[in-house]
């Protein structure tokens, strides 16, 4: 497509595992600036193993990848920010600590690093509880924390490796209703994985469907509906469907 | 609150017992001479100059022995943690040495220093080692691989995951481990002394146990006591203030 600037391209993507596990076949697929993709699939299809390549934390066996236009040979925080899993913050350091944790690597001063600290703090919505540790806050105000650490730095790209996983369904789907809203007001690149189907429709614009090992995609789908986004939207036939489609093609392989 | 009283009820009663039942010839006081007695006799011993030398020489030699096997023993406990090699054939082979008891080694080391303050340094960081050693690659392997892939995704150098997670990942652990190889340590000196020496505290106790001279025995079970203690919950002090994060 002539004219669409792409953040992310994956060409023949293979991964072999010790020289006899296929993991990754010949994946291929390419995300547009600003647009938000999901990668669902079962689990052990592959997809953490991807997104770990897509961020440079890992090499792949075959295949190219290319991040706002250049491959990605190692870890770069400046293009590609990457969201963990609940558990992944820092104990003991404050819920603000953890936020700075990437701009004190690089040495921003002390002052820039609260300011900016800060204002991420309150995108998230968690003004006021910078000083707390992370036993001392919700599942769901640690993954707040954890996507303000993410964006600390202001990536063009955002990977998320299911980082509402954790997440009881209720806060799960607050937590996806408010990741929205942080997105609308920030236009970046998200590739989110999740293999809750329900959150898949109700997050991407496109939905890429992985097989189980190997790992292939086996669809991709465009999700028609308007934003911002709503809960009634998930009563509607096009949610429905949209989701028996994905759950057909999964159910499908092995 | 209520709890320390009791506590300090509890210790009350003990040395009340301590006190009564010799003295009313209960217990008989060839074996346990009552408090009062011991106390004065600490206050006597600890006017000596031998018992000054006594505890000079211990000192120094719990002191270097620990200053040898923690270092040792922490490098050693980490490599056998990261490095995968290493770790694959020496865990087995240090976790079946470490579950002989350590003072049959004892006559080795005479043999190889003399009865002499450098055998009691050996013998004790010896032993210590491998207590330092045990926990440091336990220490090692509680850091959670999550916290690594973190850092290396944000761009982490091998320095800043080294003193940014993996060190105070591991503080409270390390500190724990330092306490505990202490008390290793004490017990490392105490058994050499006692076992053969020409002066240290453990030479006295067992010369005084030799003779029945059971208060001043007692005595220095009291001094050994306080140095134990007052050890242990200095670092125990500093345990919780490091691991305030992990309530």
């Amino acid at each position: 497509m002539a004219g669409v600037i792409h953040a992310i391209e994956v060409e023949g993507l293979s991964h072999v595992y010790g020289g006899a596990v296929s993991a990754l076949e010949n994946i291929s697929f390419s995300v547009a600036a600003g647009r938000f993709t999901v990668i669902v699939g079962p689990s052990g299809c592959g997809k953490t193993s991807l997104l770990m390549m897509l961020a440079g934390l890992r090499a792949q066996s075959q295949g190219t990848i290319l991040c706002q236009g250049r491959p990605i040979p190692g870890p770069d925080p400046q293009r590609v920010g990457v969201i963990f899993q609940e558990a992944s913050l820092y104990p003991w350091l404050t819920a603000v600590e953890n936020i700075e944790f990437p701009l004190s690597l690089r040495g921003t001063p002390k002052n820039e690093r609260r300011k900016r600290a800060g204002a991420m703090l309150e995108l998230v919505g968690l003004a006021g509880f910078g000083e707390r540790y992370p036993h001392e806050l919700s599942g769901g105000m640690k993954q707040r924390v954890s996507i303000a650490r993410g964006l600390v730095q202001d990536p063009p790209v955002l990977l998320m490796d299911e980082p509402f996983a954790a997440l009881d369904e209720q806060t799960r789907m607050t937590m996806g209703h408010e990741l929205l809203r942080i997105w609308s007001t920030t236009s970046k690149t998200v590739v989110f994985i999740t293999h809750s189907l329900t959150e898949a429709v109700y997050l991407a614009d496109e939905v890429l469907v992985m097989s189980a090992r190997p790992g292939r995609i086996i669809d991709r789908i465009a999700v028609p509906l308007p934003r911002p986004r709503s809960y009634d939207m998930m009563a509607t036939d096009v949610f429905g469907r949209l989701r028996d489609r994905i759950w057909q093609q999964i159910r499908k392989t092995p | 609150m209520k709890i320390v009283a009791v506590r300090l009820a509890l210790l009350a009663l003990v040395l009340a017992a301590w006190e009564l039942l010799p003295r009313h010839g209960i217990v008989n006081p060839l074996l346990l001479p009552p408090l009062s007695d011991v106390l004065r006799a600490l206050g006597d011993q600890l006017l000596r100059p031998q018992v000054h030398e006594a505890i000079a020489v211990t000192a120094a030699e719990v002191m270097l022995a620990f200053a040898i096997a923690v270092p040792l023993g922490a490098a050693l406990g980490v490599l056998i943690a990261e490095s995968e090699y290493l770790g694959q054939v020496f865990k087995p082979l240090l976790f079946y040495v470490f579950s002989i008891p350590k003072s049959i080694f004892l006559p080795m080391f005479i043999l190889v220093f003399g009865i002499s303050f450098a055998q009691k340094v050996a013998y004790a960081s010896f032993t210590t080692t491998f207590v330092v050693l045990m926990s440091a690659a336990t220490a090692v392997e509680s850091v959670k691989q999550d916290y690594l892939l973190v850092a290396r995704s944000y761009g982490a150098t091998r320095t800043q995951v080294l003193l940014r997670v993996y060190v105070p990942s591991m503080m409270p652990l390390l500190l724990e481990a330092l306490r505990i190889s202490m008390i290793f340590n004490f017990t490392g000196v105490m058994i050499a002394e006692m076992y053969a020496s020409r002066t240290g505290i453990g030479h006295l106790i067992a010369g005084w146990g030799e003779n029945f001279q059971m208060t001043q025995l007692f005595a220095g079970v009291i001094v050994l006591a306080a140095v134990a203690i007052l050890f242990n919950e200095a670092v125990r002090w500093m345990e919780t203030r490091v691991s305030a994060w992990r309530a």
